[in-house]
């Protein structure tokens, strides 16, 4: 069981005012029997925002809101502690859904022949056993791979960030999902945060007999007690953490930060 | 049947639909043209008998893809019961996880239905697709029935033929059944769509406000309208704009046509969408194959309306028939539409059918595999004699309190004599299509 204090804030700066702006928050701590939100607090500006909570068909909890008069920025925070417990997972199923690959994780020619040959390999031994094959292939993903920022974007496919070896978390994420959907293995994209400062992370989740275990290809480690859960979702499209349109013509300047530490 | 008259108006009919502007959109390389749809006055005519059987069997059909649908994106029972293996289901492109859980106003997913047919040889109607998102094609029979009307008032005298301008309306009360509070709005992503004609022709017959992307936004959870006099809420809205670009925070997000979080207020509960995002999965032409299968499995009956025979290279046998005999067989790409991905074996060389064979069984899942229906052809008029065409039937079914068939529908035709291939955008024409009353 692990305590942990966490804040996240966003600010977007426009270089001229925009308006009808529309977004999507999926900022908030998920509330599971293993993650639980002890106390938490959102803030979003300009104060003229309004929205609504609800939850998502993946079960995330969301708040679309909107701001039609002209602002110059946007901020969201949230912050709070949580009770992290491994031990309290509870039984549940998999979507079907999760075992079938989407528009960013479709394997590329070459990623399934890259898989034959792992598994020929390296990983049939272990066949049977999801979590020991997931692990494997997240820890040669996290050898074969480059951590280069820049050199990916959100739309990335995991064939194209397979192609070159390289990417950010949310690339070696898809790749994995790819790789591991190949195999059968039900697993998921998550965002969150991460034990540390810096930036918001993604890792996966793989599911066995029931059970849900985190698995963190960018770092090569178990995705364990000290990564707070924010969103789940076939890939990084069904869940980021925000999104928006607005009208206007303006650049925008995005700082972000984020601080997850251990009580 | 006193034919004669409305014969001789062909071309005045024809001019005057130019003249109101009834054309029919298409985009070629990259640009997009108008052009007119040429209307036939030859009606197909549908016997008060024949028709009383299709329309059963159209509202057994729509009813059995409705409860599919909504299992599909709740319950999932006939994937759990093996009636449909969930390789059909999770990789069509047309199922949206995005709408897992959601539950649409009164539990309509196919408000408006568009089901292709056509009459074979033996008599015998066979289905050719369900056409579950946004159909088209409603106004262009209704608008030529009226010209025809007026033109030549004796043949509609001496012919008993079902009216078929309660089309608005019952478009009307489908909307007002699924209406959670608010405005009527048909939404058309603007002038340069295909099918921008019909949209407005629909929002006058149906007395719905006519919307354009800008005239739409979301706050709270609710969709407004912003008219003239201040904004109004809209309770149900007939979209006429497809699925991934409804909502650029759920779905594509550079689309600019769409309206931002409409998903949301959808998922609320609080607006009518029709047709409800995500059915793109029961009009999959994969999907197709099992609909026989839902039918019996829904409702406990024999389905009334034949598929064309019809074979799945995912199953072995089916696999094994489809090589053999490849030659006479259509094969379908179940990813595209509108006529496009359909193959005649007999078109193709032997080089063409060996790469065709190779890509099915490396891609089974992509295929489907028909016989060709030698369907009955009608008449059309050209220059001072008449010839023979291939010709579909578009019916549309209409759901909202009660599953209902507009007597009526779009019958085209191909423009060419040998062809078989009658969609709208590969060229072609119409006629309108009588049923009789007795």
């Amino acid at each position: 069981m692990q305590k942990l204090k966490f804040l996240f804030l966003t600010k977007l700066d426009f270089s001229s005012m925009i308006g009808e702006h529309h977004f999507i928050l999926r900022c908030v701590p998920q509330v599971l029997p293993e993650q639980q939100v002890v106390d938490l607090d959102m803030k979003v500006m300009p104060q003229a925002c309004t929205g609504v909570f609800s939850t998502d068909s993946f079960g995330n909890q969301l708040y679309a809101g909107s701001l039609l008069a002209p602002h110059r920025f946007f901020y969201y925070r949230v912050n709070g502690e949580i009770v992290r417990d491994d031990g309290e997972r509870r039984q549940e199923a998999a979507a079907s859904c999760l075992r079938y690959p989407t528009k960013l994780t479709s394997p590329s020619e070459e990623m399934r022949l890259y898989a034959d040959e792992l598994w020929q390999q390296e990983l049939s031994c272990l066949s049977g056993d999801s979590y020991g094959i997931a692990s494997r292939l997240s820890e040669i993903i996290h050898r074969e791979f480059a951590y280069v920022p820049g050199s990916t974007n959100v739309y990335t496919t995991a064939a194209e960030a397979f192609r070159q070896r390289s990417g950010v978390c949310q690339d070696y994420v898809h790749v994995f999902l790819a790789l591991a959907r190949l195999y059968g293995i039900p697993c998921r994209y998550v965002s969150g945060l991460p034990f540390g400062e810096g930036a918001t992370h993604a890792w996966v989740e793989i599911w066995q007999n029931g059970l849900w275990y985190g698995l963190d290809p960018t770092r090569g480690c178990l995705a364990d007690e000290g990564y707070i859960k924010l969103n789940v979702g076939r890939d990084f499209n069904d869940c980021p953490i925000e999104r928006g349109v607005f009208r206007g013509q303006a650049d925008q300047l995005q700082t972000t930060y984020m601080k997850v530490d251990i009580l | 049947m006193c034919m004669e008259d409305l014969l001789a108006h062909k071309e005045e009919i024809n001019r005057l639909m130019a003249r109101y502007g009834v054309k029919f959109g298409i985009y070629k390389n990259g640009t997009f043209k108008e052009r007119l749809f040429p209307f036939d006055p030859i009606p197909r005519v549908i016997p008060a008998d024949d028709y009383a059987e299709l329309e059963k069997g159209l509202v057994q059909r729509v009813t059995a893809l409705n409860l599919f649908l909504k299992d599909i994106y709740a319950e999932k029972k006939i994937i759990k019961d093996g009636v449909v293996p969930e390789e059909f289901v999770y990789r069509s492109p047309g199922y949206l996880a995005q709408c897992e859980g959601i539950l649409p106003s009164k539990g309509v997913y196919s408000h408006i239905s568009g089901i292709d047919l056509v009459l074979g040889k033996d008599g015998v109607w066979y289905i050719l697709e369900d056409n579950l998102r946004i159909p088209s094609g409603a106004s262009y029979p209704l608008i030529a029935r009226n010209l025809c009307r007026r033109c030549s008032p004796d043949t509609f005298r001496q012919n008993k033929v079902v009216d078929n301008r309660n089309y608005g309306q019952l478009l009307r009360e489908t909307m007002d059944y699924v209406n959670t509070g608010g405005i009527n709005v048909i939404f058309t992503p603007g002038r340069y769509n295909a099918a921008y004609f019909e949209h407005s022709f629909l929002a006058e017959q149906t007395g719905a406000v006519l919307a354009e992307p800008d005239d739409l936004f979301v706050s709270n959870d609710k969709l407004y309208y912003r008219g003239n006099h201040g904004t109004i809420q809209v309770g149900a809205i007939y979209r006429r704009i497809s699925d991934e670009y409804l909502d650029p925070l759920c779905f594509e997000p550079t689309s600019l046509i769409g309206v931002p979080n409409i998903m949301e207020v959808y998922r609320a509960g609080n607006v009518g969408l029709m047709n409800a995002p995500g059915n793109g999965v029961a009009d999959d032409k994969g999907i197709y194959y099992f609909v026989p299968k839902m039918i019996k499995y829904y409702l406990d009956e024999e389905p009334i309306l034949k598929n064309a025979p019809t074979f799945l290279p995912f199953y072995e046998d089916d696999m094994k028939y489809t090589l053999e005999h490849m030659e006479r067989l259509v094969i379908k790409d179940v990813a595209e539409a509108g006529g496009y991905g359909v193959i005649f074996g007999r078109d193709l060389t032997r080089e063409q059918l060996n790469d065709l064979k190779e890509t099915i069984k490396r891609e089974p899942r992509r295929f489907i595999s028909q016989e060709v229906i030698d369907f009955q052809d009608l008449e059309i008029v050209e220059g001072h004699t008449t010839v023979m065409r291939k010709a579909d039937l578009r019916a549309f079914v209409l759901a909202g309190e009660t599953v209902r068939v507009w007597p009526s529908g779009l019958t085209r035709f191909s423009r060419r004599p040998d062809s078989f291939v009658v969609n709208s955008s590969q060229g072609g024409g119409f006629k309108d299509t009588w049923i009789l009353s007795h």
